[in-house]
């Protein structure tokens, strides 16, 4: 019986020959040899452990810590503790063996989804794990990686280097045909989301496949995994593509064994889609999961356009913004926050002239991080009207609980920006 | 831990969002809610007098999804912190699943459950065992029970107290 990807990346990081769903299974960091793990200060100060406790990491190489998993202190509340406790934690995890190097500093980071990546740390093929509070940790799915998020485990995990899986059940979604252009990742899977619902992959694994993905970006598909979440799935994953292999080989010297699903892996759901009739997607307040093709919301007006957190601020994602607001103006009351990823993808398109293209459109472009997503930065005011591309939409995520959040792709979130109100982006493109 | 509960029976629906329905984290996260006394908050956007009415030992259960949203474990603390000794649902969104065995909550999937309960029941479970007992209608159900290293860790009190007792016995392996 063939295996599907996410059983190939399990099975290889327990050390077993196979494994099948609903199996539960231990995990040991031994297995793994090259640095996978990612934490932050915000992690260690959530929990008060760190600082009092007299314990050792179980093995100081496999750890990247970066100041915040946010990669942001601009937040509610900011005071100069934020930074006191960064340097205490990072003095202190000097002292129990990460190397220096391992440390992050702020210029060197970004959201750390998009670190995780950008570092190497989830390899195709491999598993990576978030020693912090954050769960779109599956966004390394985008390339063939498992990634996991250790939450309130991260602590105990740090120390053992020990944990457990549930192997999880499988569903395919293959998506033909080609997507319009202007059609993000991103409103693939909102397209999904409307069609499953918010209870459609509870606990299981969403692999996307087919021609529309063969020829999707790898940030596209770090988008689509990314929100896997939100239709109760475990991760999304993509079977890696070469510019991801290629992405990797020039990024890392470590060795590493992509996985792909067997020809009959066996999935217990199999959905078919057509990418060509996918159109722009909006998921409108105050659910995640009300989601409406663009020609029902358009023209709804909006104060704020947000671009950025783990759902996008990709290259791919900036690109297509300064693609929309070349020679364009942001327009007059729109406040558009654009937040890069990470520091390397800013600077990746900044030498092709799109971050001058978006000052000169208006945009405010903040350092580099979560941005919005969780109320950084900007905060919305009390009844602003949002459309953003990052990750939801609850009352009060990102800022006043009488705020308005509209969810769509950054072509979308751009596209409306200019015209203050919502707009199809496929008209500027 | 015996790993045994009996508890009353509070039933809530499907899709609880640990940042909306279990634990407002938007006043967390802006320090309005102290860790210590996110028990007192706990599904304070359903019933805003959860907290008070619940007793220890009491038991929570919930439809499809419980926990969906982000991995904010606080949702799981406040949960054990008011006093439920375990929840049951039909389905868990898997960060709800891992914070919960990693602070020590013990959580129970089972489909079928919203027919099996009401609110106000009597429940009787039994982890190890794998039975769940309804005291008031007197009928029972049973569930495959987690292996032994997952009891282990509820029995012990979760991940924490878990880590002490491999790294004292000398467990810990480079």
């Amino acid at each position: 019986m063939g295996k599907t990807i996410i059983e190939k990346i399990m099975a290889k990081a327990v050390g077993k020959s196979e494994v099948s769903p609903g199996e539960y299974v231990q995990f040991s960091a031994a297995r793994i040899d090259h640095p996978f793990i990612l934490t932050g200060t915000d992690m260690s100060e959530r929990f008060g452990k760190w600082k009092s406790q007299d314990w050792t990491l179980f093995d100081p190489s496999k750890i990247i810590f970066a100041p915040e998993h946010c990669g942001s202190y601009t937040r509610v509340g900011s005071t100069t503790t934020n930074r006191e406790n960064h340097r205490r934690n990072s003095d202190w995890l000097k002292q129990l063996g990460v190397a220096e190097e391992n440390i992050l500093e702020l210029g060197r980071i970004g959201n750390c989804h998009h670190l995780a990546v950008e570092k190497a740390l989830a390899l195709p093929g491999s598993v990576y794990f978030s020693a912090m509070t954050d769960g779109h940790a599956i966004t390394v799915g985008g390339v063939g990686c498992f990634g996991s998020c250790m939450s309130a485990s991260a602590p105990a995990f740090l120390r053992t280097g020990w944990t457990w899986f549930r192997v999880p059940e499988s569903i395919k979604f293959n998506i033909t045909g080609k997507l319009q252009d202007g059609v993000m990742g991103r409103d693939v899977y909102e397209y999904i989301l409307g069609q499953i619902g918010p209870n459609g992959a509870i606990y299981q694994v969403m692999e996307f496949t087919g021609p529309v993905m063969d020829n999707m970006s790898m940030d596209g598909r770090q988008s689509m995994c990314c929100l896997a979440m939100f239709t109760g799935a475990k991760t999304g994953i993509v079977n890696p593509s070469q510019e991801i292999l290629d992405f990797f080989k020039a990024r890392t010297k470590v060795k590493f064994e992509p996985q792909y699903s067997d020809k009959d892996a066996k999935y217990i759901k199999t959905y078919q889609y057509d990418g060509s009739k996918i159109e722009p997607q909006v998921v409108v307040p105050p659910d995640r999961h009300t989601v409406h093709n663009i020609k029902d919301v358009e023209g709804t007006p909006v104060t704020n356009a947000f671009l950025g957190s783990c759902a996008s601020g990709r290259d791919e994602d900036l690109r297509m913004a300064a693609r929309i607001l070349k020679g364009r103006k942001v327009h007059p009351k729109v406040l558009f926050n654009i937040t890069p990823g990470s520091s390397d993808s800013m600077s990746r398109v900044d030498k092709e002239g799109v971050i001058s293209t978006l000052l000169d459109a208006g945009c405010f472009i903040c350092a580099p991080g979560c941005g919005m997503c969780p109320g950084f930065y900007t905060p919305l005011a009390k009844n602003e009207v949002c459309i953003t591309s990052s990750t939801t939409n609850l009352p009060g995520r990102m800022g006043d609980e009488s705020a308005q959040v509209y969810l769509g792709s950054p072509a979308t979130v751009a596209a409306s920006a200019i015209e203050g109100k919502i707009t199809d982006p496929r008209k500027y493109l | 831990m015996a790993l045994k509960f009996k508890g009353k029976v509070w039933v809530f629906g499907d899709n609880l969002d640990v940042d909306y329905e279990i634990v407002p984290f938007r006043k967390f996260d802006a320090g309005l809610i102290k860790l210590e006394d996110v028990g007192n908050w706990c599904m304070a956007n359903v019933d805003a007098d959860f907290a008070k009415k619940v007793k220890k030992g009491d038991i929570m259960v919930a439809g499809t999804n419980m926990g969906c949203g982000h991995d904010h474990f606080q949702a799981n603390l406040a949960i054990k912190q008011c006093g439920i000794s375990c929840v049951i649902a039909e389905s868990f969104d898997r960060n709800f699943f891992r914070n919960s065995i990693a602070i020590g909550l013990p959580i129970v999937e089972l489909k079928g459950i919203n027919q099996f309960t009401k609110a106000g029941d009597e429940l009787e479970v039994d982890l190890k065992a794998g039975t769940i007992k309804n005291v008031t209608s007197g009928k029972s159900l049973k569930f495959t029970p987690y292996p032994d290293f997952l009891l282990d860790i509820l029995e012990v009190g979760g991940m924490d107290p878990y880590a002490d007792k491999l790294v004292a016995a000398g467990k810990v392996k480079k």
